[in-house]
């Protein structure tokens, strides 16, 4: 009974448990005014447009939690997937999709490695070299490559028509369909949880963001896993942009900047902590739902499609206010603590 | 003493890249360059964002970070440009209602960052899908247009021939390094950014000071917003988006600090010279796609940092030898 009831508590403490009762709250909500929420055309749906920003949401949870953020994934992504699709191109390549996946995941790692050096060698902020990175990767692709929209090759296409679950709606006949890329993302979350919970390169990613110092006193390398963090950033982009276009069924370059900011949020909503050291595959999940029920749900209410960034910019003021007042209040307790005790 | 001098350092080591980047640019390119057309286009189009850098740039100096001043820039156009419409004749009193829009914007950025203590990349992160929201709210997602001839006439007009819009530039300028280098307010910014902890117990109000220089830069976004609104004719909830990359750059380039602490408004205002030139002198190589110019700009900035770093790295080791 005791150790429940410390269960318990400990679930009611953390950020994931207050964002899943919003999205609990908020999906009734919606179900009670529409009656279309748990329609399973409509819950498809929302599992598909999640594919993406999940996947970007562990390289934000990854460059958070060590570094500092990472806004440079957006164009990594698109940079990376073009060039292996050109390179598929070039070569006439027809063999098995994942061949362009490993590709563009090399490629990836090149520009993440790319971070990485700058990050590690001079220990600039990462937002800023992140910021510089992209500028730069948006000027190789629209400028020195002149990417333009493009149709994807055709072993890329038949992997797009694959579909994991196809479903109905038997009263409003719309469907929807789930692609094979969501088991990509499972995979991807399998691997992630693997090492960042099991393995001592996991538990020092949360050390060195939590105390450099310590870390490095602890025995931990802080550059080479800095460095390789960045460069795992890379690989994961590359896979998040190709996902991307598999799914839209062409290439389309600038479609990818400016989706960085919405992820960031979505993590840190999820309980992220922006000074690091904290933060979890699970929060990065809910926090991603959240805002994605929110795009995508909005209209079922009633409310119309100009609301959607009030509702998105609202919830990341309040969602990311309560915690900081949260951490500081608790400190501030401590101290006084500490005061009487001294 | 010593702080400004550093800060001149740095000004001085821009004005070089500028003139040796001016004079690159009349050997090369002489005639089509050299032309004072050319100049006042720069003039009319390096005004929004050398603002809006500016305005970035103070937020940077008190430590933080300011990633809404494009959407309030965005909001106050479009809130002068629905006044301006419904009544016609006011323009003075659309102006003012802007730029006490642009104010409040920055104050609540201020208090999101300062009393709830949201870090300032988030909390403007929020605030500009909030600011973004209210613009496309309010503006039903199209562009308000139907601007009054009277005030479009600001964005063509020229005071002996130079740009209406450059001048204002000029003064912001003026008038934010009277205010950053003479007063006690912007040695308390440097102070709160330097170390906030010793700020505290310098006897400064931390948060009062965070929400005026939050303020002031959404002010500096709001005059930046009007003039876009004079310049284009027009207001949109999404327009200049590229831009709040471009104002952290050139803060950056200007020699701010982006740990806070450090950096001069005449250094940002240079290096929006040097940004501007180089990306009009790209425009003369027919070519040239534009989009070399995001390419440039990326090299430019993990190239100024590397060089600010190993310069300082420099000086210390020198420092540490004398002592």
């Amino acid at each position: 009974m005791n150790t429940l009831k410390n269960k318990m508590n400990k679930y009611v403490k953390q950020t994931e448990f207050w964002v899943f009762l919003i999205i609990l709250v908020l999906s009734l909500i919606i179900q009670g005014r529409s009656g279309a929420f748990f329609a399973n055309n409509n819950l498809v749906d929302i599992a598909r447009s999640m594919i993406c920003p999940s996947i970007y949401a562990i390289c934000a949870l990854l460059a958070f939690v060590s570094t500092g953020p990472d806004v440079s994934f957006p164009l990594i992504a698109a940079l990376s997937s073009y060039i292996s699709i050109m390179i598929a191109y070039k070569t006439n390549f027809d063999g098995p999709w994942f061949v362009i996946f490993l590709v563009g995941m090399v490629f990836g790692a090149l520009m993440g490695a790319l971070n990485g050096f700058i990050i590690v060698k001079y220990k600039f902020p990462s937002l800023i070299v992140t910021l510089g990175t992209s500028s730069i990767f948006s000027g190789i692709l629209l400028g020195a490559f002149e990417a333009e929209r493009m149709d994807l090759p055709e072993t890329l296409q038949r992997f797009g028509k694959l579909t994991l679950l196809a479903v109905k709606n038997e009263k409003t006949g719309l469907g929807s369909s789930l692609p094979m890329t969501f088991l990509i993302l499972v995979v991807l979350y399998i691997i992630a949880y693997l090492i960042l919970n099991y393995t001592l390169v996991g538990r020092g990613v949360y050390a060195i963001g939590g105390d450099e110092i310590s870390a490095e006193r602890a025995g931990f390398s802080v550059g080479k896993i800095r460095f390789g963090i960045f460069v795992i950033n890379g690989m994961i982009a590359a896979i998040a942009g190709l996902s991307y276009s598999v799914m839209s069924m062409r290439y389309l370059p600038t479609e990818y900047a400016g989706g960085e900011m919405v992820v960031i949020a979505a993590i840190i909503l999820g309980g992220t902590r922006l000074t690091g050291g904290v933060g979890t595959l699970k929060g990065c999940i809910l926090g991603t739902l959240l805002l994605t029920m929110v795009t995508n749900s909005l209209i079922l209410v009633g409310i119309s499609v100009y609301w959607q960034k009030v509702f998105i910019g609202g919830i990341i003021i309040i969602g990311t206010a309560i915690p900081a007042l949260q951490t500081y209040l608790n400190k501030k307790k401590k101290e006084v603590k500490a005061g009487e005790a001294a | 003493m010593k702080r400004i001098r550093k800060i001149d350092d740095n000004v001085f080591r821009l004005i070089i890249i500028l003139i040796t980047f001016l004079l690159i640019a009349g050997i090369t390119k002489g005639g089509t360059f050299m032309k004072p057309s050319i100049f006042q286009t720069m003039g009319k189009q390096l005004a929004e964002y050398g603002l809006m850098s500016i305005g970035c740039g103070i937020c940077m100096i008190s430590g933080g970070i300011d990633l809404s001043c494009v959407y309030i820039a965005n909001l106050c156009g479009i809130i002068a440009g629905l006044s301006m419409q419904k009544s016609g004749s006011s323009i003075i009193v659309a102006i003012l209602i802007s730029l006490l829009v642009g104010a409040a914007c920055g104050a609540f950025n201020g208090f999101l960052v300062s009393y709830l203590r949201i870090p300032a990349m988030l909390a403007t992160l929020g605030s500009y899908q909030l600011f973004q929201g209210i613009s496309v709210v309010l503006s039903g997602g199209s562009s308000v247009s139907g601007i009054p001839d009277t005030y479009t006439s600001l964005g063509t007009l020229t005071i002996i021939g130079i740009p209406f819009a450059f001048i204002m530039f000029l003064l912001v300028v003026l008038i934010m390094t009277f205010i950053m280098s003479k007063t006690t307010f912007g040695t308390k910014v440097y102070l709160v950014g330097t170390n906030a902890k010793c700020a505290i117990f310098a006897g400064i109000k931390n948060n009062t000071i965070i929400i005026k220089t939050y303020m002031l830069s959404g002010l500096i976004a709001a005059v930046a917003g009007l003039l876009s609104l004079a310049r284009i004719n027009s207001a949109k909830a999404d327009f200049g988006t590229s831009y709040t990359m471009q104002c952290i750059l050139i803060a950056v380039l200007g020699g701010v600090n982006p740990n806070g602490g450090f950096g001069s408004i005449p250094g940002i205002a240079i290096a929006v010279l040097i940004l501007q030139m180089l990306s009009s002198y790209l425009n003369t190589f027919p070519d040239i796609s534009n989009y070399y110019r995001d390419l440039i700009w990326g090299v430019a900035l993990i190239g100024v940092l590397i060089i600010n770093f190993v310069i300082n790295k420099k000086k210390t080791a020198r420092l540490a030898k004398m002592s």
